[in-house]
């Protein structure tokens, strides 16, 4: 292992880039949706106020819970985000594949849902497994689109799982987001990120109205902590994974970066209008409207891509 | 001396099956670990070494190359660990018949991947399905007869299959040493005998649709024959007769109809297999199914024609029986504990079993494809080489594939959440009051597991050093030392295990730094958490099973029309009842069948 990975594990854009800018987008979050309700919204730093007092609380552990577990899944979630921001962040600012290409990265992601379900039924509480199995579902339901999501770009790119590659073919040849099936799969990427971040109308796993945040419901303290904090990292893992697949990747020269930041932000705002937009669905109307109205516009953006488009 | 001893690798269990007769109970399973430790350091010892072929009256009977090594070690090392599970905990009345059929079991499979004789291979064969069907009539169950049956009716039928497609082979080529010379599949008779003997593998190894057997027969025979046969060796003789034909029966490197062909067969395995594995209440069903499912993948493999694709789908073989083998034990030492096989029965044991919940975690990760375990190395491979072979082709063949991939890939997110709702129905959720007396398992069942679990993550880890160098390269046309580095270059397992760790520690030591631990009990709102309030998990995917058209698909599973055994049973049935019909016993009617039979006869014979 290079030590020049450790820095960009450790540093940038790994885990102090993605867990401040995590944070400070969670409060761009916090702030339009307030906007939206007519309310002010919290100071800029309040998610960082959150993160540190979450920290100093008690960490209630269930008795009846597979303790080791119940601690080591939220760790073991951030885990893989912190790595993920590594590869994806790697490859989009320094040209380099760390760990291995989008297959490992689709993979990779899955891990934080995986360790949800775990963590949360661990305690033996019943909205935790409640949640959990609407987790795994909800997973399920968006898995079989974002595949499409992530083959469309290998296909663009001439077969190339390499996540530099896939950036660099287009920093040649125009982002993807310009052809048909592009347009397609950039809109089913929106929508499959929505779903893997749980964000409204896909809240079904956390629904606080039913589930009382479903799987994360007997957590407290700096586990607790650690969940928020993937969360947020989320906003900056997902979005980052979308610029690189569909708009281009990153530029060092002349305004690339203030392009970048524009087309992170312009994702992360439909996100937001999503969000505030839309009330929660059920879980088998979320099953529905994967599998059966977004697939087939999968199979459809596949098509186009094969044949150029 | 080299040149007998490949004699040994069969000799040595059939002689350790006899002794084991007369052999007093207490010594056999000593007998039983002991020769098969011999056996494995024979296996790495003729490996190292070049031993000669054995010949039988100039035919040449058992000979020795890389596939078969690989074959051969991983056929010793599963069976030691098995027999490790097996010292203790047996059930006392099976443990007699169990210590025999053993090794003999081990002799069979060990013969079977030694020949290179079409005889030998198909007497051989055919013994490794006999003892799978002597291992089922040990169950306990009220269907295990019944299962014993089904199994010894398709794998029988299957075997005789074999025959035939080897005497047509015979009968093209004049070869009984059938590795020899790739036979073309440019005439009707190559293609019968390809056929005859893909069906053979398919239904060894639980391949689609010749795999009715396996889920049915891992809930009725005893859990240690089960983590024996069918999750593990007859994965092996399955898909090494399979790469076999690939490689060396048949010709099919530029045979692109029949790539596609391997890889659609592989992705609707997968799915078909794991959808129904999805909805079991049965731990061991489940299971089977997915003993199904994961074929599918090295089907994908082994058969894509691909290179990386291939090496992709024998590795997965190996991880295939390891994390399955380990997942069986694992459900068997609980089972053992509670009694039963059915989830509902089971809930949140986690806290009291926690060695097996552990290394039942670590083989449901791994069978998931999560990184850095071995499951995922392998369909990482799969997938990669499946998309390289999908470049090159023209846009119709790449969709095809594109598709079959898109399956492959969805099939490993059900794996995962059929894995989930077994973990939860086992380990995790809220604990039945009646469990509350369980205990762990005795000492030699999670050290089997547990080895099992270890190398779960050592092969996913570790694979190009422990797997491709050795066995690989060399073995699979066109895979060379500079794939291994390009593979490295593409992914790098250790790499992703040490950063994962370096956060996970910092994670951890910020935890150990700010926690103040409080116990308590669930929380609900104020309510006592009563055993109502128990989430089983085998209502998990209700929602899915209820959608349409996939509701009337599983009715149609559930009703067995998707079993061939049933449907040929259905058939032979009503044919019987035909023939029955024309036997009224009137005498009119019989010479009248007589006279039609000597017109025909005179018809054909002019």
């Amino acid at each position: 292992m290079k030590v020049e990975y450790l820095f960009y594990l450790l540093v940038f854009p790994g885990l102090l880039f993605t867990g401040v800018v995590g944070l400070l987008v969670g409060w761009v979050d916090r702030k339009v949706s307030a906007r939206f309700q007519y309310r002010v919204g919290p100071p800029l730093f309040q998610n960082f106020n959150d993160f540190f007092k979450l920290l100093g609380k008690e960490t209630m552990i269930v008795k009846q819970s597979v303790h080791w577990l119940f601690i080591a899944a939220p760790l073991v979630a951030f885990a893989a985000l912190v790595l993920l921001s590594t590869m994806i962040g790697s490859a989009l600012f320094y040209q380099q594949n760390i760990g291995g290409g989008l297959i490992v990265v689709m993979y990779l992601l899955m891990v934080s849902s995986v360790m949800i379900i775990l963590g949360g039924s661990s305690t033996g509480n019943v909205y935790s497994s409640i949640g959990a199995a609407r987790e795994i579902k909800l997973l399920l339901a968006d898995e079989l689109v974002f595949i499409f999501v992530c083959l469309i770009p290998i296909i663009k790119s001439g077969y190339q799982i390499d996540l530099v590659q896939i950036a660099g073919i287009q920093e040649s040849g125009g982002a993807f987001i310009r052809a048909t099936s592009g347009i397609i799969g950039f809109i089913l990427g929106i929508l499959c990120i929505q779903a893997k971040m749980t964000l409204p109308p896909f809240h079904i796993p956390e629904a606080e109205t039913e589930l009382v945040e479903g799987p994360l419901m007997e957590y407290s303290g700096p586990p607790l902590a650690f969940w928020k904090l993937n969360h947020f990292m989320m906003w900056v893992v997902y979005p980052f994974l979308l610029v690189l697949l569909y708009l281009g990747g990153f530029k060092s020269e002349g305004l690339g970066i203030l392009w970048f930041v524009l087309k992170y932000l312009a994702i992360v705002v439909v996100m937001i209008i999503i969000k505030n937009t839309n009330p929660r669905i059920r879980i088998d109307t979320a099953l529905h409207f994967f599998w059966k109205i977004l697939t087939p516009l999968g199979i459809i953006a596949l098509i186009l891509s094969v044949l150029g488009a | 001396m080299v040149d007998k001893t490949l004699y040994l690798l069969v000799s040595v269990p059939f002689v350790v099956a006899i002794i084991n007769i007369v052999l007093p109970k207490v010594l056999r399973s000593i007998l039983n670990l002991l020769g098969s430790v011999f056996l494995l350091y024979l296996s790495i010892r003729l490996l190292l070494g070049e031993p000669s072929p054995i010949k039988i009256l100039e035919w040449e009977v058992f000979s020795m190359d890389k596939l078969t090594g690989f074959a051969l070690i991983f056929i010793q090392i599963l069976s030691i660990i098995i027999l490790i599970y097996a010292l203790k905990g047996l059930d006392k009345k099976l443990s007699g018949k169990f210590c025999i059929l053993y090794p003999f079991t081990v002799a069979c499979c060990n013969a079977t991947v030694l020949s290179s004789n079409a005889v030998s291979l198909v007497i051989f064969w055919g013994l490794s399905g006999l003892v799978l069907y002597l291992f089922g009539l040990l169950g306990t169950g009220p269907d295990a007869q019944r299962t014993a049956k089904k199994t010894f009716i398709l794998i029988g039928g299957s075997d005789a299959l074999l025959l035939t497609g080897l005497i047509i082979l015979f009968h093209e080529s004049f070869k009984v040493n059938i590795f020899l010379s790739p036979t073309a599949l440019d005439n009707a008779a190559a293609v019968l005998a390809f056929i005859m003997l893909l069906i053979a593998a398919l239904a060894k190894a639980g391949g689609f649709p010749f795999h009715t057997w396996l889920p049915e027969y891992s809930k009725e025979a005893p859990v240690e024959s089960v983590a024996l046969l069918p999750a593990a060796l007859d994965k092996i003789l399955g898909i090494y007769l399979l790469a076999r034909m690939v490689m060396s029966i048949f010709n099919m490197e530029t045979n692109i109809g029949m790539q596609l062909f391997f890889i659609t067969l592989g992705a609707v395995t997968v799915i078909i297999a794991v959808m129904m594995a999805m909805i079991q209440h049965n731990g061991r069903k489940l299971l089977g199914y997915h003993a199904v499912s994961q074929v599918g993948y090295m089907i994908m493999g082994v058969g894509s024609g691909n290179p990386i694709a291939m090496a992709g789908g024998l590795f997965h073989m190996i991880n295939n029986t390891i994390y399955k083998s380990n997942l069986f034990l694992s459900l068997g030492s609980v089972e053992k504990q509670v009694g039963s096989s059915e989830l509902s029965e089971m809930g949140g044991l986690g806290k009291k079993m926690p060695f097996t919940f552990t290394m039942a975690l670590v083989g449901a990760l791994s069978i998931s494809g999560i990184p850095p375990f071995n499951g995922f190395f392998s369909k990482w491979m799969i997938y990669t080489g499946i998309l390289e072979k999908a470049k090159g082709l023209p846009g119709g063949y790449q969709l095809w594939i594109l598709l079959c991939l898109v399956l492959a890939v969805f099939g490993s997110a059900l794996t995962l959440a059929s894995f989930l709702k077994f973990i939860h129905a086992i380990f995790l959720g809220k604990r039945p009051a009646k469990l509350d007396q369980i205990k762990e398992s005795s000492a030699n069942h999670w050290i089997a597991t547990g080895i099992l679990a270890v190398s779960c993550l050592v092969l996913g880890l570790f694979a190009v050093q422990l797997i491709f160098r050795p066995f690989m390269v060399g073995m699979i046309t066109k895979f060379n030392t500079d794939t291994l580095t390009s593979l490295s270059d593409m992914y790098s397992p250790t790499l992703v295990i040490l950063l994962m760790l370096v956060s996970f520690g910092i994670g951890l030591v910020v935890y150990l730094l700010t926690r103040k631990v409080r116990y308590d009990d669930n929380y609900l709102g104020g309510m006592p958490a009563l055993e109502k309030f128990r989430v089983v998990g085998t209502e998990f995917y209700n929602e899915i099973r209820n959608m349409s058209p996939l509701r009337s698909l599983y009715n149609a599973a559930e009703e067995k029309w998707c079993d061939i055994y049933e449907l040929a049973s259905k058939f032979t049935v009503s044919f019987s009842k035909l023939l029955q019909k024309a036997h009224p016993g009137q005498l009119q009617l019989y010479l009248l069948y007589i006279v039609i039979g000597v017109l025909l006869s005179i018809w054909i014979i002019r």
